[in-house]
């Protein structure tokens, strides 16, 4: 199975050299010749390696269907899974080699989850373990396995041999095919798969070897040399989706967000989507080239059965092809008839099989159910779900006391300002530039005084400094990545030579966290939280902008087998930092660019260093889509672009896009003119100051929803068929999308736009999120545009909580009275949700916050608690709702009946929103006055 | 007279506490009964009308007096709100007494952050805030009267300052004019002794011919005489003549684009200001033509040219300094190549730092090194600049009470500079010098108009010579041709030198130098400014340039002045790697000295420098800041009253 040589490809690579060479001199010309055009240069395509260029994706890439030869024996009930060996017939000739069985697992969890693991058999004497990806899946997961006491077996297909069959939730088996080796999950009734893997007999394994006389497994790429010292190990399978009309996910790809097929009939020359987390210079908008972060999870969603999900937990790089239907025609193979099907080929440098399987059947089924492995995403500070303001770099404090003081000015809210690398001693992190910055403290405090917060950077490259007394410790402790050597691997990043903490040891993570606390990181404040850039990690001198694959780590593991989590664990070091910092009281906020499964847990992250141009804002959009649908909802781009100078009008229509966003910051490169809200004129301003104070009103909307996620893995920011799952015209539009259930959005992504096609799903109306106008459900509008506001809706039948008045911060909106804004449908009905608990701790947990529920019917409104009842109160609120707007109410009514206090409010006919000319009136229930904590009912009489 | 101050002080202050108590027991009702809260006294007649309807400032809207202030928002330009934080957008106003009254933004009321001093914006009881106008008032009317100390005496400085720029410029204009018919005057003599000395020349060219043609017959006689003598020998010479004729053409040419080279490229230092300029020219037009066919015989030149635009920070000298490519540009050039190049040729950390470059821009070279050695400056530097500490709630008022938004203007009356004024002894940065670039002296024998009778002389003189001189003479008189040759030479170097006075004088007073020309004095001045271990130079009208150790960097040439004459922009300077061409824009306000007190870079390769004047001390501006110290004043008394 390992038959085909890496030296193959590089005498393959050698007979094209003197090719290369002949035309070396006019690629130069050619690239001097772009270079004096612009002075920005752009992608370095040329650095990062093509499927072609990586031997273990090239080979599989090749393989034909029904290649594999496997077959499962041994079935057996094992420790409440079944299990298998997988062999091969013995080979046809002598010198082939003969691999040893693998070992197959099947188990079953709560909901619909089932996971596949093979891995070589330890009892045959493998020269090394291969490595499990530890820390991601929830401990508790575990505790969710359905111990298995039996399975079926049964003949499917016509096979000649048996199938294992077993149970797996209400409807649902997993079956295991043994000859040829298939595993699959299947409906009960009428038997039609929904997930499968090996349907096309792809599945190839590479078993590690010990190097004998004359081996040769280095791979040289750019200058550098792999030594690769247990041979090629990769492995890939096909996994088919039925029933699907597209698939999603795999993050992060600056692509659609219905993946498009790279391999196929009428698909030319594509490279696979990549996953390997890469430091990618100015990255162009449509590449399945990998980016900052990965995650190995894929969803199929269609109109026939619903919504299915894969996950192979694996950290190594990854390839996946998404194969266009026909892309088999040559093979012959014909799988049971199923409506649509997609195939796809996944392929990994190193690791073991350990996946699953998510049923779904709905698109939140799914997530739930992959967030029950890999974590829940963290409940944000209040503060973080609001505005950010950050740029590369904010010189000095008095820099900072300015731009604070000119928010103020233009009464501009925002939460927080951020500080680049040049605020560090040498880019010593921990560290301040004392010049710059004499005063950390009194700096921060200034900012808390008004409920504002601040970030600073620290990446994972130390700098090799003598005098540093974290590089010292570190040398001391031997608590750096090691190179293939085993001396300290030297890299270069930022301050020029540095190495790298190895965070896949716990003790080091915890060494690491201990940095945090306010005695260790002097100038700290309880104010300040972190960001986490440069983490996947980007080494300027190593492969591809990264860490040579043959580093070693914690227990001999190679940085080729772990790559992808690096970032993870280095997110998990800091924001466990934080927690620890305030004692287990107050939530961490780390802003990470790398991440991997199970990153949604440790913080936010953001989509890189992205451009500012009209592509980039739109490719945002599927971006963070895409991010939100594989657990990581805490998302957003930066706001204006990071490299360039946006143009006035981008800029603008990028603020009003990315107050939609869950995480809401403009950033920018310090080459790039200063851009804050308040430098491109009046009018500019105050089209910025209000797509800002419309995040700020819509906060207790937003926040409700990131409890949402944090309950259920339910993103904030989501596809629109993830809301109307059967509506086909909804399946791969990504230039919209959904905040929660009761908005739709849609970005404006051109200049000078006049008119904007938005498709409204569903059978229910929407109302202009600004206007109050009503528009049909199920039609695509051709609406006016206007500079003020891109088209946002909101949905008929849904209720939004808001803040209408503006305060500098959202911690001054603390004690601020709330709007209730009721969107009634076809049934004058409408219900909707608010939580609310201290926006900082974890007393959460304990219970201690408010989640109501509102629903309008039969011309009243009332609140009910969502709190288990047993919980006693243990958190209250003082806040009241000063308004009460019902749209799609007649205008008759003149007063309201508020129980249980017997009182009376005046309704009349307002504003939709206050200081917003434009909007139609609507019934207005003018100071109802009712504690948000209570229960209540009002009554329009 | 002390006395008399602090006692009132205290007893505003006990009662200003005691007051306060007595509005925070209160005030829960406070918010629903004072119907009057947060309104400006000049809006007061509006709100205290008998009517019960109340109608919104825009007229959009009637309501019953009960809706104003009941902490809901009414009208859509929130006059209905003053004193709630119900309408965004609403403006609350604090008395303030003893101090500036305010306008805050709505939101800033019961938002639990003190703005008002009087703590009139918080009154919902969350929190406390106590009274801290007398002490801030103190203060800043203390700021503001040194304030307006500074604008009076500027004022008469700015006074004396265009006194002198007019006379200047008139005695300026005058000379210019006065030197215009002089010109005239000359260029007529000069023309006639031009013509005289062609006839003479004329003459004495004939003279020659006749002497020559009478000289090659007397040759010609001899040597006919001697034809049959020595043939042989005269065939060799002639050979050994063409050869030597020979090589000497084939070197000649090659001299002299040598010399034509160094011509350009080596120059005078006390020159470097011009010759600046024109070095960069030539680097500019070499790269153009480079561009357009490259020649690759351009060879070092066109090296040098690509270094320049590439590497920002190379010296100016590294061009002048012989033929040779100076280390960092060639560094920038083939870091350039290697970009283009596969990078893996490079070392490790060459690669790491080419790679690190894409994101900041910077050369690869030293790099770290460098940021250290700012940072070390630095600290020197600013070890003995005293703390900058003022009351802090003092922050909210510089944008309400000052007009100017400006940046570096909100920090006027905070400014420690300020406080110095009048103990100039103290300053001790470098004090401004005459800009180096025209050196007058050259000028003082014509432009010295006390004495006129210079141009008077040489006419005489021609006059004398043209009349002496027989033009029809021969033999041509030999000291005669001499005088008129030297009169010559003589009036026509006068003549470009003067000529050149005019161009110079006329493109001086070209300029636009302000309204009353209040600036005409900045035009022959370069300020400046250490900042670290740069050194930024600014010559007004003329250019602006940053120094590091020898090498000079240009941010900018004059461009205008904008924003009535309170900005300089210096633009087009230096391109920047990855950025847009350097440019300084010069913020000028009030101070008693032409000074550089302040150069920052908030954006990229966009500097920003303060530069305090007396050209800025206006008149008007010196009686709005009395009206404000009045007004401040006045409020004291008042508050006091109500007590």
């Amino acid at each position: 199975m390992h038959g085909s040589p890496d030296c193959e490809l590089s005498s393959r690579s050698e007979a094209m050299a003197p090719n290369i060479n002949s035309t070396l001199p006019l690629l130069l010309l050619f690239l001097l010749f772009t270079l004096h055009l612009s002075s920005v240069s752009a992608w370095k395509k040329e650095e990062f390696r093509t499927c072609n260029q990586t031997p273990f994706c090239k080979r599989a890439r090749s393989r034909k269907p029904h290649s594999s030869s496997l077959f499962a024996t041994d079935v057996a009930i094992l420790n409440g899974a079944l299990t298998a060996n997988l062999r091969q017939p013995p080979p046809e000739s002598p010198d082939q080699d003969q691999i040893k069985p693998l070992l197959f697992t099947l188990s079953v969890y709560q909901n619909g989850v089932v996971r596949v693991k093979i891995d070589e058999d330890p009892s045959l004497g493998p020269p090394k373990k291969r490595f499990e990806v530890p820390d991601v899946i929830l401990p508790e997961f575990e505790s969710t396995k359905l111990w298995l006491q039996r399975f079926q077996t049964e003949t499917v297909d016509g096979d000649s041999g048996p199938s294992s069959v077993v149970h797996v939730a209400d409807g649902y088996e997993a079956v295991l095919r043994h000859n040829p080796f298939e595993v699959y999950v299947r409906e009960k009734q009428g038997k039609r798969r929904v997930l499968s893997l090996n349907s096309h007999g792809l599945f190839d394994f590479e078993q590690l070897r010990v190097k004998q006389e004359g081996d040769d497994w280095e791979e040289r790429f750019k200058g550098h040399t792999d030594v690769r010292p247990y041979g090629p190990q990769s492995i890939s399978f096909d996994v088919s989706f039925f029933d699907a009309d597209f698939v999603y996910g795999i993050p992060e790809h600056a692509s659609s967000f219905a993946l498009r097929p790279t391999r196929g009939p009428g698909v030319d020359d594509s490279e696979p989507y990549r996953l390997f987390n890469l430091d990618v210079f100015e990255f162009i908008h449509d590449s399945p080239f990998g980016l900052y972060g990965s995650i190995p999870f894929m969803l199929g969603h269609g109109k026939a059965r619903g919504t299915s999900g894969f996950f192979w937990l694996n950290a190594a790089e990854m390839q996946i092809d998404v194969l266009g239907s026909g892309w088999d025609a040559e093979s012959g193979i014909l799988l049971p008839e199923s409506g649509s099907r997609i195939d796809t080929l996944w392929m990994s440098e190193a690791g073991i099989v350990d996946t699953f399987f998510f049923i779904g059947p709905g698109p939140k089924d799914v997530v739930r159910q992959y967030t029950s492995v890999t974590g829940m995403p963290a409940m944000p500070q209040l503060f973080s779900t609001a505005y950010h303001q950050c740029r590369w770099n904010y010189r000095d404090e008095e820099d900072v006391e300015n731009i604070d003081s000119k928010f103020d000015e233009h009464d501009i809210p925002y939460d927080v300002l951020w500080l680049d690398i040049e605020h560090t001693d040498g880019k010593r992190y921990f560290t301040w530039d004392r010049v710059l910055f004499p005063n950390p403290e009194q700096m921060q405090n200034k900012l808390a005084a008004k409920g504002r917060h601040m970030v600073t950077i620290v990446d994972p490259h130390i700098k090799r400094d003598e005098s540093f007394h974290l590089h010292k410790e570190a040398t001391s402790k031997g608590y750096y990545v090691k190179d293939a050597t085993g001396k300290d691997y030297d890299g270069w990043c930022w301050p020029g030579s540095s190495s790298y903490l190895d965070m896949l040891n716990p003790e080091i993570r915890s060494w690491w966290s201990e940095k945090f606390s306010l005695k260790h990181y002097v100038g700290s404040t309880p104010w300040l939280y972190i960001w986490n850039d440069m983490n996947e990690p980007s080494v300027f001198n190593g492969p591809e902008v990264t860490m040579p694959r043959d580093a070693l780590h914690y227990g001999g593991v190679e940085h080729r087998e772990l790559h992808n989590a690096y970032g993870y664990y280095f997110h998990m070091a800091t924001s466990d930092g934080l927690v620890k910092r305030g004692d287990g009281k107050d939530r961490p906020f780390v802003l990470s660019r790398a991440f991997f499964s199970g990153s949604q847990r440790h913080g936010a992250v953001w989509t890189g260093d992205n451009t500012a141009d009209w592509d980039q804002l739109r490719v945002s959009v599927p971006m963070i889509l895409t991010l939100g649908l594989t657990g990581m909802t805490f998302s957003g781009a930066d706001v204006g672009g990071y490299f360039g100078n946006p143009e006035t009008e981008l800029l603008v229509r990028w603020y009003q896009l990315g107050a939609y966003y869950p995480f809401f910051r403009a950033h920018a490169h310090q080459d790039t003119k200063r851009r804050e809200p308040w430098l491109f004129g009046d009018r500019n301003t105050e089209l910025m100051r209000d797509a800002i104070h419309t995040r700020y009103a819509l906060l207790p909307y937003f926040y409700t929803l990131f409890r949402e996620a944090n309950t259920s893995g339910v993103p904030v920011m989501r596809p629109l068929w993830m809301e109307f799952p059967s509506d086909k015209a909804t399946f791969s539009n990504d230039e919209a999308f959904m905040v929660g259930n009761s908005l739709l959005v849609q970005g404006i992504y051109t200049e000078r736009a006049k008119y904007a096609s938005v498709y409204l799903p569903g059978g229910q109306s929407w109302y202009d999120l600004r206007t109050g106008i009503i528009y049909k459900g199920g039609t695509t509008h051709k609406l006016e545009v206007s500079e003020e506001t891109i088209p946002a809706f909101h949905r008929a039948g849904t209720i939004i909580p808001r803040k209408d008045r503006y305060r500098r911060s959202s911690t001054q909106m603390a004690n601020d009275p709330y709007t209730l804004v009721i969107a009634l449908n076809s049934s004058h009905a409408a219900e909707g949700e608010l939580y609310i608990d201290n926006g900082k701790s974890f007393e959460f947990k304990q219970g201690a916050y408010i989640h109501r529920h509102f629903v309008f019917s039969d011309g009243k409104v009332t609140s009910s608690s969502l709190v288990p009842k047993a919980s006693k109160t243990l958190f209250s609120s003082a806040c009241v709702i000063e308004r009460i707007i019902v749209l799609g109410h007649s205008s008759g009514p003149k007063k309201a009946l508020i129980e249980p206090s017997n009182r009376k409010a005046e309704i009349e006919v307002g504003p939709l929103w206050l200081q917003r000319g434009k909007s139609a009136p609507v019934l207005t229930i003018r100071r109802p006055n009712v504690p948000v904590a209570d229960d209540w009912t009002i009554k329009i009489l | 007279m002390k006395i008399y101050i602090v006692i009132p002080n205290l007893f505003l202050i006990l009662g200003v506490l005691f007051i306060s108590q007595i509005g925070r027991s209160a005030s829960k009702s406070l918010l629903s009964t004072d119907p009057f809260l947060g309104i400006a006294p000049q809006d007061e007649n509006y709100y205290k009308t008998s009517s019960e309807i109340f109608k919104c400032k825009d007229g959009s809207k009637k309501l019953n007096r009960a809706q104003v202030n009941d902490d809901f928002c009414d009208c859509p330009d929130a006059s209905d709100e003053p004193g709630t934080s119900a309408c965004p957008g609403g403006k609350f106003y604090c008395r303030n007494a003893g101090h500036v009254p305010l306008l805050l933004f709505s939101s800033r009321v019961n938002d639990g952050i003190c703005d008002c001093c009087d703590g009139s914006d918080e009154y919902d009881g969350k929190v406390k805030c106590p009274n801290t106008c007398w002490e801030a008032g103190k203060v800043a009317r203390d700021k503001l009267k040194k304030k307006i100390a500074t604008y009076k005496e500027g004022v008469t400085l700015r006074k004396q300052q265009i006194e002198q720029a007019k006379l200047a410029i008139a005695k300026e204009e005058e000379e210019l004019s006065k030197l215009k018919s002089e010109e005239k005057i000359l260029k007529g003599l000069v023309q006639q002794l031009k013509d005289r000395k062609e006839q003479i020349e004329k003459a004495e060219e004939k003279e020659r011919l006749q002497k020559e043609e009478e000289e090659k017959k007397r040759r010609e006689a001899e040597e006919e005489a001697n034809k049959e003598k020595s043939k042989a020998e005269k065939e060799a010479n002639q050979e050994k003549n063409e050869v030597k004729e020979q090589v000497g053409s084939e070197e000649e040419p090659m001299e002299s684009t040598h010399d034509d080279k160094i011509g350009v490229l080596d120059h005078d230092p006390l020159d470097q200001d011009v010759e600046e300029d024109k070095s960069n020219s030539v680097a500019e037009v070499e790269h153009t033509d480079k561009s357009e066919n490259a020649s690759p015989t351009d060879g070092i030149e066109q090296h040098a040219a690509e270094g320049k635009e590439e590497s920002p920070v190379v010296h100016e000298t590294d061009l002048h300094a012989g033929n040779e490519v100076s280390p960092t540009s060639d560094q920038a050039t083939k870091q350039e190549n290697d970009v283009a190049e596969n990078t893996e040729g490079l070392s490790r950390e060459e690669l790491g730092r080419l790679v690190a470059s894409r994101w900041t821009g910077e050369n690869t070279g030293q790099h770290t090194e460098e940021v250290d050695a700012v940072k070390h400056d630095h600290h020197e530097s600013h070890e003995e600049t005293p703390e900058d500490t003022h009351a802090e709630e003092y922050d909210g008022y510089a944008s309400e009470t000052d007009d100017d938004s400006q940046r570096y203007d909100n920090d006027d009356m905070e400014d420690p500079v300020d406080e110095d004024f009048g103990e100039e002894d103290h300053y001790d940065s470098s004090p401004p010098y005459k800009s180096d670039t025209e050196d007058e002296s050259d000028f003082s024998d014509i432009t010295s108009t006390s004495n006129p009778s210079w141009l008077e002389k040489i006419q005489q003189t021609v006059r004398n010579i043209l009349n002496a001189v027989n033009l029809f003479q021969t033999p041509v008189d030999k000291s005669e041709a001499a005088h008129i040759r030297k009169e010559y030479d003589e009036s026509s170097a006068k003549l470009s030198k003067m000529q050149s006075r005019i161009s110079s004088l006329a493109q001086k007073l070209k300029h636009d130098f302000g309204p009353e020309k209040e600036f005409y004095s900045f035009y022959d001045q370069c300020f400046e400014n250490k900042e670290n271990k740069y050194v930024y130079k600014l010559c007004p009208f003329k250019q602006a340039s940053q120094e590091e150790g020898h090498s000079t960097t240009r941010l900018g040439r004059w461009d205008k002045f904008e924003d009535s004459y309170r900005t300089m922009l210096f633009s087009n300077g230096e391109k920047c790697w990855n950025g847009p061409d350097r440019s300084l824009k010069v913020k000028l306000r009030c101070g008693l000295k032409n000074e550089v007190t302040d150069v920052d870079e908030p954006s990229r390769c966009e500097y920003v420098a303060l530069l305090s004047t007396p050209a800025l001390c206006l008149e008007e501006k010196l009686k709005e800041l009395q009206q404000k110290l009045e007004l401040m004043n006045q409020e004291q008394p008042q508050g006091h009253d109500e007590l």
